[in-house]
């Protein structure tokens, strides 16, 4: 932890700034938007999984009173929601759900009516849609350029591994699978468009990033990023799924451009399920080379993802291979993976990402490799675990690394070395750890970019385009500013959620946006702050560098805070600034960009320990305790860590026990947050948090990503603790109860104890 | 009847509205009152981010009920819980303990919770738990909600 | 999505109710808290050309004595408050607990016990919107002679999801249904019918009023087991009556939920652990007939072997519940 008197807001436990607004029901959502003259749209999708289309008659809905567009692809040839795919569907449907047209009326019910009244004429052709039958010699290829359902292939060795796991004493296979997963986050999808400007598109949605939608909606529509305005004021939750335009948002820009009048399109309970686009059934298997005494040699993972119908998302594809250098020191890396077709929805990220669910299985092979060796798992992941300064074999750095001391913390707090392998049947321990990167260059550049204005009467207006979904983002970075500036964070306004009007930033994914919007927004007031002590040294005789700026006052270094004439209110040095002689109305710019050519400058590192109780009747978990510590380089907000770290611990025990699409034939039978289980209230396990200060060299204050770090490794702690419960890994996720009943059975049958 | 007017009591104020058959209470309150706070969510009432209160103070889920029912009763919605701009109790809590992430959810947990705490005012784990189990908040997990609660039931008033 | 057209009507009395019943050209739905109803409605699973509202009927409210010693629940009692009655707090506290375990306070604060009596059997191939229906294509339960569930299955087998029926069953509860033609009672047991469309004796012109419960002192256990507590249907539910005390009863009402299309009484396991005893051999005897008292398992929202896996642990459960109270 800092020094005392280093910061007075930075570390604070400050409640969320537009909390007010947030609790009384004024917070603004995109579906709270009203326009004038504002349609309703609806799409109308496929009922088949893969079929060709023969006709489509749209003339019955277009004569329906109120209806004000009917668009299928005909009416909009051109128009792609990326490379291969149009963005309604043309001649072919891949999938139950596939945009075919849609409609845009004065009223909700006649949008409805009118889609009845769309007459398509199906020829149904075979489809796969499971991950096992896409893969199968003999069946249906379903594009005409991916042989054997292969859409992409990425392979990466680092390393040797061949001779890596020649050199190992050890070689330990493991397999694994996760399902088709989903987001329920609060607000259901919604794109409020107004097109009706053809030289503007104006787009009212929840996002996670601005710019990546403009440029998406800019291309297809054949504008200039500019030329598309994001607007995004309240984002309700996000989880990464919310970082891509889907074919919704381009769907309501055409239906707005053709009808001439704003078009709102919002998903209905179960058409999220098919708009949100979330993680596919995927496979994994993992293979891990050791020395006899616990040494990592080589480490390998081999995934195969179902992609859905269109691969729209091949990120997701190759950021395993990085992630598996980031914990451990290792003489090889190897990682193979596939996208694969299927005719289901197109597949994409959901909370936790790949990596989460990845953990869930990696950790459990990583135990049995421990467990194999005789080795206790906390002292094997010690034992290989990198430390500050380690250079990975694919090039990533960590200058800062809590990694060994979270494990010890979490080792220490949870009792572990009393209860691993000591518990009574049916009781569980479990221990993840997990790495995620602040923020990454995969494009060109990696900016955030932040404008911040001091008025005459001492308040600050931060422009700042990072979301907040929730995590509390616009309250750090008026801390930030306002630890910066000496002043406090009620004293910042934020001003954000349009990207007319906000500085460039990619958005809230990949965790960049405490490290790298926080050090944008620094940079900003830190300009501001050396304007203004400028101005007020010169006033003084003393230079800017000498002048500190805490508790909305400026003085001089070593003189008294509040020394008569030497010293004056924030505002009272604002005054002097806009009424002295230059007049000037203070303004700070700050734009940051990760100086590595690729990668992050920074990586979070956390280890959690779960304990569990499984009911061996029925096969039911119940998570009693979570510990978890995380490196976040420093907690910022620790109030608002502790809500990302309660959040992630919910929502990765959720993954690991309850949430799965049951799929049949293409089509979710669980499409309601009903059905799609989630624990609740009841469920809840107490949760004890460790913050590890590491001060990261180039976070802003040194903080890093504390946004989707958690929830891998708590899906590799809970994992690991029903494994530990009923005696072996259990190869699946959710691990629901007819799942561990099938274990625990066979295990009684076989007479293995519970654990062992 | 399939088109009418009703009067709704909400927060106090009464409104004379054209209701249809086709309406919930969710439809008439964001739709015709332009009460924008009580959200629509799943639609199959199980996330409960369009809890409403009704006359006795209970949590109700607004988007299961047709508004032809609610003729002549008294609603409160989040809108109605502070009084003269200052926050309830509860509201104050979430903000204080950090029971708002994203805040989509809020106003229906807000309401679940305050449903709680007029049914009894220092609730048990269990009531709480009961009282919190027809809502999802996927940011908080629902960890600081249940925290939030537990300190208003304490000490009876806000932070 | 708004609800699909209809006629709204909400009756004064019960007499008004029955004669709109009566004189009905088109389809009515009966509409208690509207918790199921508009749900489905909304998914245009049922569009009736008339609602008819009853959670007001003065005739249908109330929790009563009778002279000797019955217990009377109006119809249009909400959930919530039979959960709160103190009467039923002192006689059946299991009873309580099967209404306080029906979904969250949310709904049962909206919820009537003649709904819930009378709640729609469910399945995933149908408990959806229009569209999902329409490109599963249609079934027994939606206009056509096929079955998602069973394949091949000559009769709906959508699940019956209701748990207060299972401990009132076990209490030989009887219910009444009121017509313009007169009035009628059924014990509760033979109200359901293994058919998911049409699944209970009320005919289209009747309202279930009430439902009475015959005094007694025996045990009574009721056990629901979920995904999550709160908010979920049950995978299973069971509710064991017994007279006796300790390992020993000579008379038993087994009733077993949410597995198959009506509620399901346990003949043989009854008669077993009457003859048996509530020990260990008399479980084993009784658990030994499940297979073919359950007969085939669907494997709606859940597997038919954890189904017949939960019947058992059930049974189990409670039994030994049983055995521990008085």
């Amino acid at each position: 932890m800092s020094k005392p008197g280093d910061l007075s807001v930075i570390g604070r436990r400050q409640p969320r700034l537009d909390g007010f607004d947030k609790v009384s029901g004024r917070s603004v959502f995109t579906d709270d938007i009203v326009l004038p003259g504002m349609l309703y749209g609806r799409i109308l999708r496929s009922p088949h999984a893969r079929a060709r289309i023969l006709s489509i008659d749209t003339s019955k809905a277009r004569a329906l009173p109120g209806v004000k567009a009917v668009v299928s692809n005909a009416d909009a040839p051109d128009l792609l929601f990326s490379d291969k795919q149009p963005l309604l569907a043309k001649g072919f449907v891949h999938y139950v759900g596939e945009e075919v047209a849609a409609v845009a009326a004065t009223d909700p019910l006649i949008a409805e009516a009118a889609l009845d009244l769309i007459e398509v004429e199906y020829e149904v052709l075979p489809s796969v849609t499971s991950l096992r039958r896409a893969l199968q010699p003999d069946a249906p290829q379903l594009h005409e350029w991916a042989t054997g359902n292969v859409a992409l292939t990425h392979e990466r060795d680092f390393g040797d591994p061949d001779a890596a796991f020649a050199a190992s004493d050890l070689v330990i296979t493991d397999e694994f699978r996760s399902p088709v997963q989903h987001n329920t986050l609060a607000e259901l999808h919604v794109a409020l468009a107004d097109f009706t400007n053809p030289d503007k598109l104006q787009l009212w949605t929840p996002t996670q990033g601005a710019p990546m939608y403009q440029m998406a909606l800019a291309k297809a529509f054949g504008l200039e990023t500019s030329q598309v305005r994001i607007v995004y004021g309240n984002v309700g939750g996000a989880f990464t799924g919310r970082g891509r335009a889907k074919p919704h948002h381009f769907i309501a820009a055409l239906l707005s451009r053709v009808a001439g009048k704003p078009v709102k399109i919002k998903a209905t309970g179960d058409e999220e399920f098919i708009m949100f686009r979330g993680s596919g059934e995927t496979r994994y298997r993992f293979r891990t080379g050791v020395t006899r005494d616990g040494r990592l040699k080589a480490l390998e993972a081999d995934v195969t993802f179902d992609a859905g119908a269109h691969a729209e998302w091949a990120m997701i594809l190759w950021l395993p291979a990085p992630y598996l250098n980031w914990l451990y020191k290792v003489d090889a890396v190897r990682y193979r993976g596939r996208f694969v077709y299927t005719s289901t929805v197109p597949k994409g990220s959901h909370h936790g990402g790949i990596f989460g669910r990845l953990s869930a299985g990696w950790m459990q092979h990583l135990n049995h490799v421990a467990e194999e060796l005789g080795m206790d798992p906390a002292e094997f992941h010690l034992k290989n675990a990198i430390d500050p300064g380690h250079h990975a074999l694919d090039g990533s750095d960590f200058a800062s690394c809590g990694l060994k001391e979270c494990i010890d913390r979490v080792v220490e707090r949870s009792g572990w070395k009393a209860k691993y392998g000591k518990l009574p049947p049916y009781r569980g321990i479990g221990i993840g750890i997990g790495a995620q990167a602040s923020g990454g260059k995969n494009a060109a550049n990696d900016t955030s970019a932040a404008l911040l204005k001091v008025a005459d009467d001492g308040v600050v207006t931060l422009y700042t385009g990072i979301p907040d979904m929730g995590q509390g983002s616009h309250t750090v970075m008026a801390m930030i500013a306002a630890e910066v500036l000496g002043v406090e964070p009620e004293d910042i306004r934020i001003v954000g959620g349009d990207s007319d009007i906000t500085p460039f930033d990619w958005g809230a994914f990949s965790q960049r946006g405490t490290f790298t919007t926080g050090n944008a927004v620094k940079l900003a007031a830190e300009d501001a702050r050396a304007q203004l002590a400028g101005i007020i040294g010169t006033l003084l005789g003393v230079a800017a560098t000498d002048l500190e700026f805490a508790r909305r006052r400026v003085w001089v270094r070593g003189e008294a805070q509040d020394a008569p004439g030497r010293s004056f209110s924030f505002r009272e040095a604002i005054g002097k600034a806009f009424n002295g002689v230059q007049g000037l109305a203070i303004m700070g710019r700050g734009s940051f960009n990760s100086p590595r050519p690729s990668g992050s400058l920074a990586y979070s590192f956390g280890a959690q320990v779960a304990e569990v109780e499984v009911d061996p009747e029925s096969g039911a978990v119940r998570v009693l305790k979570v510990t978890a510590a995380h490196d976040l380089g420093r907690a910022l907000n620790p109030l608002a860590v502790e809500g990302q770290l309660d959040g992630q611990v919910f929502s990765g025990m959720s993954q690991v026990l309850y949430e799965e699409c049951r799929m049949d034939g293409g089509q979710i039978l669980n499409p309601s947050r009903l059905e799609y289980k989630l624990p609740r209230t009841y469920e809840l396990p107490e949760v004890e948090y460790i913050l590890v200060e590491t001060i990261d060299p180039y976070g802003p204050f040194g903080a890093k990503e504390v946004g989707e770090g958690p929830i891998v490794v708590t899906m590799g702690a809970v994992a690991n603790a029903v494994a530990n419960a009923v005696g072996e890994m259990v190869p699946q996720i959710p691990m629901t109860p007819w799942r561990l009943l099938r274990v625990i059975r066979h295990r009684r049958n076989h007479g293995l104890a519970p654990a062992d | 009847m399939k088109k009418g007017f009703i009067t709704l009591h909400v927060n106090g104020d009464a409104h004379e509205v054209l209701v249809s058959s086709q309406h919930t209470l969710l439809d008439v309150l964001r739709g015709k009152l332009k009460l924008m706070g009580t959200k629509e969510g799943c639609t199959t009432g199980s996330c409960g981010v369009c809890t409403v209160h009704n006359s006795r103070g209970e949590a109700v889920l607004s988007c299961l009920t047709p508004a032809l029912e609610w003729a002549g009763q008294s609603i409160t919605t989040i809108e109605g819980l502070e009084k003269n701009g200052r926050l309830a109790p509860i509201q104050q809590a979430f903000v204080a303990y950090h029971a708002v992430q994203c805040g989509f959810c809020t106003p229906g947990v807000i309401m679940s919770a305050q449903a709680v705490l007029n049914l009894t005012p220092a609730p048990t784990e269990e009531d709480i738990n009961d009282g919190l189990a027809g809502v999802i908040c996927r940011c908080t997990g629902h960890i600081k909600v249940k925290e939030a609660i537990r300190k208003v039931g304490e000490f009876g008033v806000g932070p | 999505m708004l609800l699909p057209d209809h006629d709204f009507v909400k009756p004064a009395t019960l007499a008004e109710g029955l004669a709109v019943l009566r004189d009905a050209t088109g389809d009515v739905r009966l509409l208690g808290g509207g918790t199921d109803v508009v749900f489905n409605m909304r998914c245009r699973l049922m569009t009736p050309d008339t609602l008819l509202s009853l959670k007001d009927l003065p005739e249908l409210q109330g929790v009563a004595v009778l002279p000797d010693g019955s217990l009377q629940l109006g119809a249009a009692c909400r959930l919530t408050d039979l959960v709160a009655s103190p009467l039923l707090i002192a006689r059946y506290p299991a009873l309580v607990k099967a209404f306080r375990a029906v979904a969250s306070r949310h709904v049962r604060n909206l919820a009537t016990l003649g709904g819930n009596l009378c709640l729609d059997t469910r399945c995933w191939f149908t408990n959806q919107t229009k569209e999902w229906r329409d490109a599963k294509g249609p079934c027994l339960k939606t206009g056509m002679d096929v079955c998602h569930a069973i394949a091949g299955a000559p009769v709906c087998v959508a699940l019956n999801n209701a748990d207060s029926p299972l401990p009132l069953i076990a209490l030989d509860a009887t219910v009444v249904l009121a017509s313009s033609r007169g009035e009628r009672s059924l014990l509760l047991r033979d109200f359901y019918r293994e058919d998911g469309i049409r699944h209970t004796a009320r005919e289209p012109d009747e309202i279930l009023t009430g439902i009475t419960i015959p005094p007694t002192t025996d045990r009574l256990v009721f056990l629901k087991e979920t995904a999550r507590q709160g908010m979920d249907f049950s995978y299973g539910a069971i509710a064991v009556r017994a007279d006796g005390s300790g390992h020993t009863a000579s008379r038993l009402r087994i009733v077993l939920g949410s597995l198959t299309t009506a509620p399901r009484l346990l003949i043989g396991a009854a008669a077993q652990l009457a003859t048996l005893g509530l020990g260990d051999d008399g479980l084993e005897a009784a658990c030994a007939t499940l297979r073919d008292e359950l007969g085939p398992l669907t494997n709606l929202y859940s597997p038919a072997a954890y189904k017949r896996e939960l019947a058992r642990i059930l049974l189990r459960k409670a039994v030994l519940e049983l055995r521990q109270g008085s």
